[in-house]
């Protein structure tokens, strides 16, 4: 936990899932994107977001992330209602996510080190040594080592999501979102990408949320999944959702495994 | 017909008075974030190296061409009347009052305007201005205001580089072209240029052409399509935007300063 | 953003550059300096100022020793100029303020003529003997008119 910020406040209660939507929905101009969605994700697990192209995956998770607001709703992270708060007022709950973005959205003038390092300058008073030793511990949980001097361009399209990822984890948020993880990987990095999330889920006992179009790796790592549709969604274990017996499911989630 | 013209006119319009609106209120975060620290020195250095340093060289070139130009155009008018001696004068004040801080203004807006309205847009498409937001970091602060600032504090610096390059070319063609005495082309000069009539307009104007330039590129940049192709359209609109309103703010603090 | 030690000497060798530009401009061409001590404040009544303007240099035998502080209008509808000078000057009280303009077409300024007396002027005396400008018009219609005769 970062050590100047006091984050009692926003802890779920026992049993509340780490974040819920309510209702929400969201147009941009006249062109509805989120239609009543309402889901959870329950704390602690790793949680699948299917769904279509342009059914609002992408979208979801940058209102959880309090980046775009809907237009009406309720949207709870982490104990906290975060809809018609202001940016500044999203800081505190902010702490508790950590996101990788599709693309890493690094900053690409900053060396791999100073990239990870940001959060930990501009949030916390910790000491160059703290910061240092910080950063590294991340780069070896996500399973890199020697990259501190190089820039975002310069790196393979795996490197680049683990990056992100020691980034999204630096300040040890509870929540993790992530953004489309596997696209752009060729099948062994899907697969080391997908250990590492599960691996860091458990051992950091992070909520993970992720949008994927991957079917194998959802059904893999999926513990909770969350199917997005034009008119509704469905929720529930890959398990539960195969018992369903729709044909959407089968169409996210291939068919049953026998 | 007609009437669906004058329609579309009036949504133009207030489509620009919109942008006006919100590009004020874009400059007034600005200024909100330079009052909050942070200092992000090391960012400003940066800009101003990226801004100020990287045009050099267009602006010595031009300023160069521009004097010699001025002063074979000056020699040939003012021989006609046998004003010659006044050359000094002549490209002096063309420049100080007028040439060199709009020219520089056009010349940093195709450079580092552009430069800059790409940089942030291509931040904008890549989520990196989103990255910031979900570390609790004001893009505003972080990014833009160090390149906002930059440009202002560049532009007086490089106007007045500009001025004296032009000046030196004026006195190359006049006096080792055209056998004009060096003393009197100085002298001409320095006593029809008055440090607080036109010395002070000039930076004053190339300071406020800084903050236009500094504030149209970063708004273009941050409000950009999150796409190539609106990256592309931003940098342009830079460009222009930043090229007219240049133009019309000299006119407006020519005719209230007298500069 | 990492510091850079050749970026920094870069950004400063340019800032530095750039003010010395600015100071040329400025000091060499613009005239701007440094006013002495000034302090010898004197006023005097003008007929006439003609182009005469506030921060206009005040001079001896050519050489600037001041300049002009505010120009205004006395009860007696004349105008009246104030202006401050170097307060190590000792002008007698018969000195003459006059106004002269630079070369054919240039600025106006104020040229004193020290006198002969030996009581010297302070701070808040007026100038009794003072020359109104040349009214170029008046002039030019004078010799139309044959006013000014001869050659």
């Amino acid at each position: 936990m970062t050590g100047s910020v006091d984050s009692s406040s926003t802890t779920p209660a026992a049993g509340e899932a780490s974040v819920a939507l309510n209702d929400v929905c969201l147009s941009f101009g006249d062109r509805p994107v989120l239609n009543r969605v309402t889901c959870s994700f329950p704390t602690g697990a790793v949680s699948v977001l299917m769904g279509g192209s342009g059914t609002g995956k992408s979208t979801t998770l940058r209102v959880i992330a309090g980046l775009v607001a809907p237009n009406s709703g309720s949207v709870r992270v982490a104990g906290r209602e975060i809809v018609g708060l202001r940016e500044f007022e999203l800081a505190t709950t902010r702490e508790q996510l950590g996101m990788l973005f599709q693309n890493g959205a690094l900053l690409d003038s900053m060396t791999v080190f100073d990239n990870i390092a940001l959060p930990l300058r501009e949030r916390t008073d910790y000491s160059e040594e703290k910061i240092r030793s910080e950063v590294h511990q991340r780069i070896e949980a996500v399973g890199l080592a020697d990259v501190d001097d190089l820039l975002p361009g310069e790196l393979s399209g795996g490197m680049l999501k683990r990056v992100a990822l020691a980034r999204a984890i630096v300040l040890d948020p509870a929540i993790l979102l992530c953004d489309e993880p596997f696209s752009g990987l060729d099948p062994p990095n899907v697969l080391r990408i997908e250990a590492l999330l599960v691996r860091l889920s458990k051992q950091l006992g992070l909520t993970v949320i992720i949008t994927s179009h991957h079917v194998e790796s959802s059904r893999r790592m999926g513990e909770h999944v969350t199917l997005l549709f034009p008119e509704e969604s469905l929720s529930g274990t890959t398990a539960e959702l195969d018992a369903l017996g729709d044909p959407r499911v089968a169409e996210f989630l291939g068919a049953a495994p026998v | 017909m007609m009437r669906e013209r004058v329609t579309h006119l009036g949504a133009v319009a207030a489509n620009r008075i919109e942008a006006v609106g919100s590009m004020t209120r874009f400059g007034g975060l600005i200024l909100a974030a330079v009052a909050r620290p942070p200092m992000r020195l090391n960012s400003l250095v940066r800009e101003i190296y990226d801004t100020g340093v990287l045009s050099l060289a267009i602006i010595l070139t031009s300023g160069l061409a521009v004097g010699m130009v001025l002063g074979l155009q000056g020699y040939n008018t003012l021989v006609r009347f046998g004003a010659e001696s006044s050359l000094g004068a002549v490209v002096g004040l063309t420049l100080i009052r007028e040439l060199g801080p709009v020219l520089t203004g056009l010349l940093v807006t195709g450079r580092a305007g552009s430069a800059a309205t790409a940089e942030i847009g291509a931040m904008v498409a890549t989520e990196q201005m989103d990255g910031l937001r979900l570390m609790s970091i004001d893009p505003i602060h972080f990014v833009i205001m160090p390149k906002a600032i930059a440009l202002m504090i560049v532009m007086p610096l490089l106007s007045a580089l500009f001025i004296v390059l032009s000046i030196a070319g004026g006195y190359l063609v006049g006096v080792q072209l055209l056998g004009l005495d060096g003393g009197a082309y100085l002298s001409s000069l320095e006593n029809n240029v008055s440090f607080a009539d036109d010395i002070v307009g000039s930076l004053l104007k190339s300071w406020i052409f800084g903050a236009l330039v500094g504030l149209i590129a970063t708004y273009r940049g941050y409000m950009a399509a999150r796409n190539a192709a609106g990256v592309s359209r931003a940098t342009t609109s830079t460009v222009v935007t930043a090229s007219v309103c240049i133009l019309l703010f000299d006119y407006v603090i020519t005719a209230l300063w007298g500069v | 953003m990492q510091a850079n030690s050749t970026r920094d000497f870069v950004v400063g060798l340019f800032v530095v550059t750039g003010l010395a530009a600015v100071s040329y401009l400025s000091i060499q061409v613009g005239g701007l300096s440094y006013t002495g001590p000034g302090g010898l404040v004197l006023t005097g009544s003008f007929d006439e100022i003609g182009g005469l303007s506030v921060r206009a240099p005040v001079t001896i035998a050519g050489v600037k020793v001041g300049r002009v502080d505010s120009i205004g209008l006395d009860d007696d509808l004349r105008a009246t100029v104030a202006i401050d000078v170097d307060a190590a000057l000792e002008l007698p009280i018969d000195t003459a303020a006059g106004i002269r303009t630079a070369g054919l077409l240039g600025d106006q300024f104020i040229a004193l003529e020290p006198g002969a007396e030996d009581e010297l002027l302070v701070t808040g005396d007026e100038l009794e003997f003072t020359e109104s400008a040349l009214n170029l018009d008046k002039l030019i219609g004078a010799v139309v008119h044959g006013g000014i005769g001869g050659d």
